[in-house]
């Protein structure tokens, strides 16, 4: 039968069983006014076949621009508070490189990374009322059709999801995924979603770039360059390493509901405060790392007042040449490098390296020329694209068993990044963008 | 069989066109590089715009036969209109705040108001009609 209609048949006979009851229920049951709920009008809304997925990108773009129009001023606030704390480090502490190491590396350092806590909330708020109300389900569902023509699972849709706050739990909710195959694409294309932990990046450099007008859709243009590119990516590894058609998608939607403030404020705290813990460890021990290789050797650097003789210098000059060809300096190829353990450290980075107050990275990116609007989307895009943080390397090759795939993740993103940034250089440079 | 009077739906139906039509107009504009300080150029703005529209005018028809089928369309196109007029007043709020910290030159004014929270007060005489007719509906 599936031959013969050229379709699953597991999935025709789901949809002959449906169809069956429906028709049952249209010739036995007739609706009143009393019969319909508010669950029925909303999905009659949110899953129509011409809406469905219209409304999900609107409702998507609108969680981004909540995200960074409205966390501006609290990262401004936050600024100031760390600058005028890393001024008054500066002025109590006498030894000089004690002094350099509160003000330079914990404030300026580990600040600039901080700065970035309201937009991780304010996106976690976003996403858990999205979730608490039932809406998260509908998205999954309308997506379906467009996954299942594209030989997805509807079900890797959920830790697609996931992933935008996380790719660990993300790759790890794959479990719920019974096909092996289905799993395996899912795994593999999950870092291509943008975690939290790439936003700070994302909100650096396009308010920097593009200006606050134009960084939330710059933003969510990001968002949604990820999802296309995983959508493409599994494809190819249907049609190449994991061939055959997914299987089908079954889903029970939850009524909606009105979200109550207490759990949707718990669920954003249950999701941001990993980013306070990592803050608290893996990215404060790496910015400590960059600050001590950007202040020596102490006197060469006369106490880092001349970062260009430090050894973080030399390692940047030395990597220089992989990323100049994207109009990249060596300090982008140094955030590059230490954004391999965490993606939040490339903030901090340029934090430490320009050594301004967490208020002034951006604008000193633009008129120091690090970054042109072109360069600075082109950066975005690496960002997204390459390696995702060490801890999600680590959780794919816990969750394929191999050590191998972990690998293989590595090289296809880094491979993957390289040729979607120069993609972006070479066409903005055929357009007359520098 | 009508679900609701269709008097209502009549009225009902001839100013949810009227709204669609206003939010696809302006959809449009924002798409297209804007129109003057009110109507910023804005992509994905403007396709939220048109997304709106396309849930009242695609509801239309049910409304103005009375059925519950438009009157969902309605009320969708309601939420998203208070989804991206609430948001629009919240990121007016935040302007406000980067005033006062000194990082905005002026406070922000009417000129900033952007057409989906115009559409948005606009659309509020609906929500009580819709209220009326759902009464009896329960979540």
């Amino acid at each position: 039968m599936g031959e013969l209609l050229r379709d699953d048949a597991e999935l025709i006979l789901a949809e002959r069983r449906y169809q069956a009851i429906a028709d049952i229920l249209e010739s036995t049951l007739t609706k009143g006014e009393g019969k319909w709920t508010y669950t029925d009008m909303f999905d009659h809304v949110f899953l129509h076949k011409a809406l469905g997925i219209p409304i999900f990108l609107a409702m998507l773009w609108a969680v981004f621009q909540f995200t960074f129009s409205l966390s501006e001023p609290f990262m401004v606030m936050i600024g100031m508070i760390f600058g005028w704390l890393g001024g008054l480090a500066e002025e109590l502490i006498a030894n000089p490189h004690l002094a350099s190491f509160v003000a330079g590396g914990i404030f300026d350092g580990l600040g600039s990374v901080l700065v970035f806590v309201p937009p991780i909330f304010m996106l976690f708020l976003a996403l858990s009322l999205l979730e608490d109300s039932g809406y998260m389900a509908r998205a999954a569902f309308v997506m379906d059709r467009i996954m299942y023509k594209l030989g997805l699972h509807g079900r890797s849709f959920i830790p697609m999801m996931i992933g935008f706050g996380c790719n660990i739990p993300a790759i790890m909710a794959t479990r719920s995924i019974d096909n092996e195959k289905d799993r395996m694409i899912t795994i593999l294309v999950n870092p291509l979603i943008s975690c939290g932990a790439r936003l700070p990046v994302y909100v650096l450099i396009a308010g920097a770039v593009f200006g606050a007008k134009y960084a939330g859709t710059v933003i969510f243009s990001m968002y949604l360059l990820g999802m296309v590119l995983a959508i493409v990516m599994a494809l190819v590894f249907r049609k190449t390493l994991f061939k055959g058609k997914p299987s089908p998608f079954v889903l029970e939607l939850p009524a909606y509901v009105v979200p109550t403030a207490k759990t949707t404020i718990l669920h954003m705290w249950e999701r941001g405060k990993w980013f306070l813990v990592r803050a608290g460890t893996i990215i404060f021990g790496t910015v400590i790392v960059i600050w001590f290789l950007s202040v020596h050797p102490w006197a060469a650097t006369a106490g880092g007042e001349m970062i260009g003789n430090s050894y973080i210098a030399s390692l940047g000059h030395f990597l220089e040449p992989i990323v100049r060809p994207f109009g990249w300096d060596w300090m982008a190829a140094v955030a590059l490098l230490f954004g391999f353990l965490a993606k939040e450290v490339v903030v901090g980075t340029y934090g430490i390296l320009l050594g301004v107050e967490e208020g002034a990275v951006g604008a000193s990116l633009v008129s120091l020329g690090l970054f042109t609007p072109l360069t600075g989307l082109a950066f975005m895009a690496f960002i997204l694209i390459y390696v995702p943080c060490v801890a999600t390397i680590g959780v794919v090759a816990k969750e394929t068993n191999s050590y191998r795939w972990a690998a293989f993740v590595v090289v296809y993103l880094v491979a993957l990044a390289f040729i979607v940034s120069g993609l972006i250089i070479g066409i903005g440079r055929l357009l007359g963008f520098s | 069989m009508a679900d609701f009077d269709t008097g209502t739906g009549k009225t009902l139906g001839i100013y949810t066109s009227a709204l669609g039509l206003l939010y696809l107009v302006f959809g449009l504009i924002e798409i297209f590089g804007g129109s003057g300080e009110q109507v910023p150029g804005d992509l994905f703005g403007g396709f939220a715009l048109v997304v709106i529209a396309a849930t009242y005018l695609i509801g239309v028809k049910g409304v103005l036969r009375g059925r519950h089928q438009g009157l969902s369309l309605l009320i969708g196109g309601l939420f998203l209109s208070a989804v991206f007029g609430v948001l629009y007043l919240l990121i007016i709020g935040a302007d406000g705040l980067m005033y006062l910290l000194g990082e905005a030159e002026e406070l922000p004014g009417l000129v900033d108001l952007r057409p989906a929270i115009w559409f948005f007060i606009l659309s509020l005489p609906l929500v009580y009609t819709a209220r009326k007719l759902t009464k009896r509906i329960t979540w």
